[in-house]
């Protein structure tokens, strides 16, 4: 028997199937995540729902045996409901009920948004940050207020992680496009003009993919620049972008931490910028650990537990998946 | 700063005495222009972004806004008068307004003041649109309430001209965004008061381009992401 209560948390949202034990006072147990990586091509989801299918006890046992637990040691279920692939959210949620009414414990629905942000809370020990969270899903300017994590910035159109990927699969580089993009744009200082656009607090990139997509395909490539220049170009831009809507919403909001979350922020060079305004505004600036930054089950078990502790389980009608869900349509009882 | 006053040869009749806010983008700084109490906008330089880009922003947008403020006054629409433009230094030189941002005031004023102020911001931003100008960033921070209760509209560095449905909706939308998120308990009051003035104001000139302005303000959420699937269209 262990002596904290512990939650298991289940991530499937997307492309990673993570599975997180996390106990209530908040030490992460295990952590163990089965990614999926398209041969060619973006997500398609019938093919991450069969992975996830073919992987799910495995993780699972995995997780429980880095944390030297039995699934008996286990006291409250936390699986993402929201937002994400439909098909991919189901076996989540699929999972997570048959192992509550198996083991007899309470369940609880979670939002994977809201997850990263409160990981992060968890991670680098702060209060009330604005978040920014970036990743191959979605781009996110927010900042709790008036019992819910208000959404300042959004992109109006695609992810920043998917004018990334996207623009790495038209240039051929293999997969994971980021770190790649992030290593070719430190070998060049030349820029390339390319759309910035800023609407208020929202970004747009979808005009930054076709442009940086032209210059690919333009007959001047490979002479007048280089992959690189264009790598460095389309970085440069798109990160000054969420830097200019960040530090608007910082000035806006008069918050004193910042938060960097998701996926891209693994990259050096978007810390750098997050971190140059968070210094300008006296913010305290804080990038989520890799581990926990990414896609991850703690992530979810955390968030259960909180919302368990502020407002019990959910009944299993409430265990519906939602895969529009927005972040700001869910009260956060557990700051309130 | 040091630029400005070299260039224009003196420092005697334009001064620069006080900070009164560092915003985002830029550093207002009150002083004297001429005997005139101005605003320096001084546009900053941001460290973060490359050299190249960063000076771009800066000169366009300072451009970008002292055209529009200068413009926009034909219409009979408050803005500070611009004394003086230096894009070396991405400055504005404009006229001193006295006042509050609407920002500050909306909790102070009672129902129906806010129901006056927002439907006359409705006909003002109304009055933009139907001249083709887009403000780019109506929010409650760049607005201004005199004393005497006239609306100025600042901060017009995103300004844009266009006639496009889809630009308008978006100016709308960007408002509405802002209501929502700062001022929640007022949302509903304010922006319907909005709206009326919006409407009022197109009407008046037997125009009736706001209806499917307003409609595609719904239309634009609906594209958002996380929209539920039974309320896209």
């Amino acid at each position: 028997m262990k002596s904290n209560k512990i939650a298991l948390g289940i991530e499937s949202t997307a492309h990673t199937w993570g599975v997180g034990l996390v106990d209530f006072t908040g030490k992460v147990l295990s952590l163990v995540n089965d990614v999926f990586v398209p041969e060619k091509g973006g997500l398609h989801p019938a093919l991450v729902r069969e992975q996830h299918l073919n992987n799910f006890t495995r993780v699972i046992n995995e997780a429980l045996t880095q944390a030297k637990c039995s699934i008996k040691d286990i006291n409250l279920l936390a699986f993402s409901q929201s937002p994400g692939l439909g098909p991919v959210l189901k076996i989540g949620a699929l999972v997570a009920r048959m192992l509550g009414q198996l083991l007899k414990i309470p369940i609880i629905g979670v939002n994977h948004c809201i997850a990263h942000i409160e990981i992060g809370r968890l991670m680098c020990n702060i209060d009330d940050p604005l978040s920014l969270y970036v990743s191959g899903g979605n781009t996110i300017v927010s900042a709790y207020e008036s019992g819910r994590y208000q959404i300042f910035g959004e992109t109006l159109d695609i992810p920043i992680g998917n004018l990334l990927d996207s623009f790495a699969r038209e240039a051929e580089i293999p997969h994971p496009g980021g770190p790649k993009i992030e290593n070719l744009a430190k070998k060049s200082k030349k820029y390339l003009t390319l759309p910035y656009v800023v609407k208020g607090m929202d970004l747009s990139f979808s005009g930054l993919f076709t442009a940086a997509k032209r210059l690919l395909e333009s007959e001047k490539y490979e002479k007048e620049y280089n992959l690189c220049d264009i790598a460095f170009s389309l970085q440069e831009t798109a990160f000054a972008m969420l830097t200019e809507v960040t530090e608007r919403a910082l000035a806006h909001t008069e918050k004193t931490e910042v938060l960097l979350t998701g996926g891209v922020a693994a990259n050096k060079r978007l810390q750098q910028m997050i971190n140059s305004i968070s210094d300008e505004h006296n913010a305290k600036f804080e990038v989520v650990p890799l581990k926990y930054a990414g896609d991850n089950g703690a992530m979810i078990a955390w968030t259960g537990i909180l919302r368990y502790k502020s407002k019990g389980e959910f009944n299993l009608t409430e265990t519906i998946i939602n895969p529009k869900e927005r972040m700001d349509n869910i009260s956060i009882p557990w700051r309130s | 700063m040091e630029k400005l006053g070299d260039k224009l040869g003196m420092t005697r009749n334009i001064t620069k005495e006080k900070l009164l806010h560092k915003g985002a983008e830029a550093s207002l700084f009150y002083g004297h222009w001429f005997g005139k109490e101005v605003i320096f906008k001084h546009r900053i330089i941001k460290d973060y972004r490359i050299e190249q880009l960063d000076r771009k922003i800066r000169t366009v947008r300072t451009l970008n806004e002292a055209r529009a403020l200068i413009k926009v006054k034909e219409y009979r629409i408050n803005t500070p008068q611009v004394y003086e433009i230096d894009t070396e230094s991405s400055t504005i030189i404009m006229k001193y307004i006295s006042g509050s941002k609407l920002k500050n005031l909306i909790k102070t004023l009672n129902i129906s003041k806010k129901k006056e102020i927002f439907t006359n911001l409705g006909r003002i931003i109304a009055i933009l649109h139907i001249n083709g100008h887009i403000h780019g960033d109506i929010t409650t921070s760049n607005i201004i309430l005199t004393s005497s209760e006239d609306i100025f509209l600042i901060d017009f560095g995103l300004h844009d001209y266009s006639d496009s449905i889809e630009d308008k909706s978006v100016d709308i939308h960007l408002l509405k965004r802002v209501l929502i998120s700062s001022h929640g308990d007022d949302f509903k009051l304010c922006f319907n008061a909005f709206l009326e003035g919006y409407k009022s104001e197109y009407r008046e000139r037997g125009n009736n381009a706001y209806n499917d302005i307003i409609k595609n303000i719904s239309i634009i959420e609906t594209r958002g992401r996380y929209v539920k699937k039974e309320n896209r269209l």
